[in-house]
């Protein structure tokens, strides 16, 4: 049982087509919003081929990669606007209470 | 172009170059006119731009990371020679595909060595564009003014 919750860091993957530098953006953005939420959190960034043989308890990716995430975490949240961190912190604790880890 | 001064060992002081009002026909055109200075200054082949553009028709607009932003790379192998940076302002904005963020008017490219020399350089691009980066490059006619905003940014790696 891989049981998530306030216990222990939650995983976090950010992914984008490369894995050099749309996701690397995402990744600072993610800490970014994940910290103001006072989760948490190891943050790592990759490219969507290596993301789909990795396992994570958040998925963070232009919604254009989304499809291809559903089996690499419970939760997959779906990016328009990189700038938006306030609109990613909003996402991400919508997402973490709907599972009940915030 | 700018003075020298300590960097950290290891990290090297990246190429960096801008146009700006770029008459292109379409986000193909834009990505290699972002691109082509780059090549031009040797910090990467011609194939880069084609590479970016490759890797958007497979996986989709990658690269659009904002309203009106696009920001092109691909990967160290894609012919890739020095850490570099480079800023498009485009003289009509082009349609990328991307369903929230057309039409792109603004494309910066960035290429990369290797899979960590880049690391502190788009930590101070993503800083800059959550604080109006891309508005001040949008705003900038010369491509004279717009690489003293980029090497500003680029010092602060």
């Amino acid at each position: 049982m891989n049981q998530t919750g306030p216990d222990r860091e939650l995983r976090v993957l950010t992914v984008c087509g490369v894995g050099m530098g749309s996701s690397l953006i995402l990744r600072m953005n993610a800490e970014k919003a994940l910290s103001s939420l006072g989760v948490a959190a190891k943050v790592e960034h990759t490219d969507v081929s290596s993301a789909r043989g990795m396992k994570a308890d958040v998925a963070i990716a232009q919604g254009l990669h989304t499809d291809e995430l559903a089996g690499v975490a419970p939760v997959v949240i779906a990016i328009s606007n990189f700038m938006d961190v306030d609109g990613l912190r909003r996402q991400l604790d919508e997402a973490l209470r709907a599972q009940e880890w915030l | 172009m700018q003075a020298d001064e300590p960097r950290p060992v290891g990290v090297a002081r990246p190429v960096v170059e801008a146009s700006t009002a770029v008459d292109v026909e379409d986000w193909r055109a834009a990505v290699r006119a972002a691109c082509r200075p780059l090549a031009a200054a040797g910090a990467v082949d011609d194939r880069y731009a084609e590479r970016c553009i490759e890797i958007a028709e497979e996986h989709g607009p990658y690269m659009v990371l904002a309203p009106g932003l696009a920001l092109a790379h691909a990967r160290p192998e894609d012919g890739v020679h020095r850490l570099c940076l480079a800023s498009a302002t485009l003289a009509e904005p082009v349609p990328f595909g991307h369903a929230d963020n057309d039409p792109v008017d603004l494309v910066l490219a960035f290429g990369s060595p290797d899979d960590s020399s880049h690391l502190r350089l788009l930590q101070a691009v993503a800083e800059h564009l959550l604080t109006g980066l891309a508005e001040t490059l949008r705003e900038t006619p010369d491509r004279e003014r717009a690489l003293i905003v980029l090497t500003d940014v680029v010092q602060q790696m």
